[in-house]
């Protein structure tokens, strides 16, 4: 199992080239790439998300602003530009910093927030040895950095030193530690059964068995208690009590404004990406296709790939299909569902997923031993 | 314990219940989609009914609209408009003289020229009341029963509030000059150079000015390209770097205005300098030699005046070359164009150069009693450019009876300094005085409200 880093490395290996070029040239490489996506998915996934809340509320969202003179159709594709507008919009502002405020803190802030959700990518597969690194312990590792934000959010919170910071940061750290502890449990069950820590060894157990989703309703079960708490996990509604509007302003983000605020919602919304990358490569087959699942009669007359649409490149592309889901669902919950209060929170969290999650556990361990 | 599952169970249901709502709305939004797209779609007007007959009454007060080809100038309306938002001016030919005006629709013979039916809409209260003693029906409300007439326009939207002055009369001066209206024209004119004078004091419109003169002479340069010759016979040659020099000596020529033969000459030698000449270089110049079209010879005294005087005389002899048959369709009047331009070959067919071609047109207008301040001003605008030393060095020969230029004076940085430059510079342009007086003029009101420094006084010795 390959990686890029390792490919770009492998590469260099005839040249008489300095070590510490080479060290240089493997971080930036990747580096570029993880920015790269991310900064992609956040014009996308902003402007597909102000199209999706406008037709679930019977609007049309933006569809003046078009790029190079190509303003789209009636409706979806309306205002194709919008995200680019506001996104120079953002990068041009003032960067404002209060005058009580913990300015080196207030200034580190984001970038930590924006470091948890980078570093999570170096260990995310994009399709068959698509990956910048291969860990032997990539689950463990995406669980360990997804969590690095909070550090982010309480310092920012903290630093701004304004009330509604410090409460939306108190109810972050809150309800996103609590989420973890059942989306580690229900990760868990995939390294239980499959016997791997390592995402190409998930993937690969998929692709001898079946979709993990498909293996037990218990899994079943792990994939809904993992998506609904992934969806606390990134503060989105109907979880965003850390950023209630109608309550505390803006929560930890209140203070901040242009360029610094930009980085907390990049990596919000790379965040969703992580958070539905991990979904379809724990629960739905990572870069499998679908087709695999069926088993079709004509099989024998076409090479196989032909058929089922499998390999690298379209290992990409069935990636990016089952994430798009995911990522819809988390916008139509969204559009859908009103605020919880913080008990109402809690207890969903400590009260209901965590005593499933770990019966889920033990009686998934018990149909291993039956089955 | 029980209590517990019904909770989660009926969560489950409610969850779903709700995906389902907004899934619904997400699909079918064709027809349940609430936003207006504003300027683009718009309200329609509703139909209202105050009681009466619907036929007999505007029951929609939108806007004034005037069919200015229908007004016969009576006043009516604005006499008796209540908040005086109608403002009409007319001219009567004089006496004696045979002006047919047209009749209207309702067949009433025009006696007048309205030259001008203002309307403010800013002021207008929409009582309706013009619309009924006017005889021919053509002032209105648009919208409702004149829908047919007038498209309704109620947004009202303007940038400025100017905007809402309508001006519906704006005959030409071809009008003005049938009924005899010189006066009025002329104290027109006289108000508005009065305004533009005011702008120019307090320093504004500079920029749109310089805009417009860039673009005009981008226009004429276009103009340039495209009559005649132009670098397109270089195509065919294959070499890149040959095409480039040949293209190169192909535009110092025709600026220098060169005839077709010396410019092929010109060219060739270009090419056997640079070691670049082939079969398809000559055959390109042999294109250009036997190039003939009419403005080699319109103008056989072009390229003797090109090559006798420098530089000077080459950007005034472009100008000339400006001047052909063409630029008098800038004039209006059917027949004193004719007359122009009969004027014109006749003046080429006896290879006059361009003074001598506008003043034979001058001539054959004034015999013909059709000079009007218009076509005198253009034709002067010809004659004028053909003067090489006043078109291209305006600043350098300061003479004492032409005054410097205004805009020399915005190097002045104070606001308040330039202003009262500006204002000392209108003065002396009104009375007629020379550079060097207005200049001491300046000085004098500067040193005296002690606005004095010695960057002005600088740029004041430079001008006098």
């Amino acid at each position: 199992m390959t990686s890029i880093v390792k490919s770009i490395i492998g590469s260099f290996q005839g040249f008489p080239i300095d070590p510490f070029l080479l060290a240089v040239l493997a971080i930036l490489v990747p580096g570029i790439i993880i920015f790269l996506i991310m900064a992609v998915n956040a014009l996308i996934a902003v402007y597909f998300e102000r199209k999706v809340s406008a037709f679930m509320q019977d609007r049309l969202g933006p569809m003046e602003v078009g790029i190079f003179g190509f303003k789209g159709g009636k409706r979806f594709w309306g205002g194709i530009g919008q995200t680019f507008a506001d996104a120079i919009k953002l990068l041009s502002k003032e960067d404002i910093i209060p005058n009580d405020a913990d300015k080196f803190l207030m200034m580190m802030a984001p970038f930590i927030i924006f470091t948890g959700a980078f570093l999570t990518f170096i260990g995310l597969p994009i399709s068959d040895s698509l990956v910048i690194s291969n860990f032997n312990i990539g689950i463990f590792y995406i669980i360990a950095m997804s969590s690095v934000g909070v550090i982010g959010i309480i310092l920012a919170g903290w630093s701004s030193n304004n009330k509604w910071s410090l409460y939306g940061a108190m109810r972050a750290a809150a309800q996103m530690i609590s989420y973890e502890i059942p989306i580690a449990l229900s990760l868990i069950l995939v390294v239980l059964v499959s016997g791997h820590l390592d995402i190409h060894g998930i993937v690969q157990w998929q692709a001898d068995n079946r979709w993990f989703i498909l293996h037990s309703p218990f899994a079943a079960l792990g994939f809904i208690i993992y998506f609904v708490s992934v969806v606390a996990e990134t503060n989105r509604t109907p979880f965003d009590i850390p950023e209630a509007e109608s309550e505390l302003v803006a929560g930890w983000m209140t203070e901040y404004s242009g360029f610094r605020w930009a980085l907390f919602f990049l990596s919000e919304y790379a965040n969703m990406l992580i958070v539905a990358f991990v979904a379809s490569i724990v629960f739905l087959g990572g870069w499998l296709s679908p087709f695999q699942l069926i088993d079709l009669p004509f099989i024998d007359i076409l090479p196989e790939s032909w058929l089922i649409l499998d390999g690298t490149v379209f290992g990409i592309f069935w990636m990016f299909v089952k994430a798009i889901i995911l990522i819809f669902c988390m916008m139509w919950f969204r559009w859908t569902f009103p605020r919880l209060r913080v008990d109402q929170l809690m207890y969903v969290c400590w009260k209901i997923f965590i005593p499933f999650a770990l019966a889920n556990v033990i009686l998934i361990s018990i149909w291993e031993l039956i089955f | 314990m029980s209590e517990y599952f019904i909770e989660i169970v009926n969560g489950v249901k409610t969850f779903l219940t709700g995906m389902k709502m907004t899934l619904k709305h997400y699909n079918n939004k064709e027809d349940l989609v609430a936003t207006l797209q504003y300027p683009h779609e718009k309200w329609p007007i509703p139909e209202r009914n105050i009681g009466f007959e619907n036929s007999e009454y505007n029951l929609i007060r939108s806007r004034l609209h005037v069919d200015i080809d229908d007004c016969i100038g009576c006043l009516q309306c604005e006499k008796v408009c209540p908040v005086d938002c109608i403002t009409i001016d007319t001219i009567k030919p004089p006496k004696g003289t045979d002006v047919d005006f047209g009749i209207t629709s309702l067949d009433t013979q025009k006696k007048m020229l309205v030259t001008r039916f203002s309307i403010d809409m800013s002021e207008c209260m929409y009582c309706n009341l013009c619309a009924y003693p006017c005889p021919e029906e053509c002032i209105y409300m648009v919208g409702g029963p004149n829908e047919h007439k007038h498209e309704i326009d109620y947004e009202f939207s303007q940038y400025k509030r100017d905007g809402l002055i309508y001006e519906f009369a704006e005959p030409t001066d071809a009008q003005f000059a049938e009924v005899g209206g010189e006066a009025y024209v002329e104290s027109r004119q006289s108000q508005k150079q009065k305004l533009e004078d005011g702008a120019n004091l307090e320093g504004v419109f500079e920029e749109e000015k310089k805009v417009l003169v860039t673009e005009e002479s981008e226009k004429s340069a276009q103009e340039e390209e495209d009559s005649g010759l132009t670098l397109a016979v270089f195509n065919d040659v294959g070499d890149k770097p040959a095409r480039g020099v040949a293209k190169k000596a192909f535009q110092a020529a025709k600026r220098g205005n060169m005839n077709y033969i010396a410019m092929a000459d010109y060219v060739a030698s270009a090419v056997d300098d640079a070691g670049k000449s082939s079969p398809e270089m000559t055959a390109a110049i042999g294109v250009i030699k036997n190039y003939k079209d009419e403005a080699v010879t319109e103008e056989p005294s072009a390229p003797i005046v090109a090559d006798s005087v420098g530089d000077v005389i080459e950007v005034a002899s472009s100008n000339v070359a400006e001047f052909d048959v063409k630029s008098l369709n800038a004039i209006e009047d059917k027949m004193s164009r004719g007359i122009a331009k009969k004027a014109f070959t006749a003046a080429k067919r006896e290879n006059l150069d361009v003074n001598g071609k506008i003043d034979a047109i001058k001539l054959a207008l004034n015999e013909a009693e059709k000079m009007t301040r218009d076509i005198d001003a253009l034709l002067s605008s010809f004659f004028k450019s053909s003067e090489p030393t006043v078109e291209v060095n305006p600043v350098a020969p300061v003479s004492e009876a032409s005054l410097f230029d205004i805009k020399l004076l915005n190097d002045i940085e104070d606001k308040m300094v330039r202003g009262s430059a500006k204002k000392v510079y209108m003065a002396g342009k009104r009375g007629n005085r020379s550079t060097l007086e207005v200049v001491a003029d300046i000085r004098k009101e500067l040193v005296g409200s002690g606005m004095m420094d010695d960057d002005i006084d600088n740029l004041l010795n430079e001008l006098g």
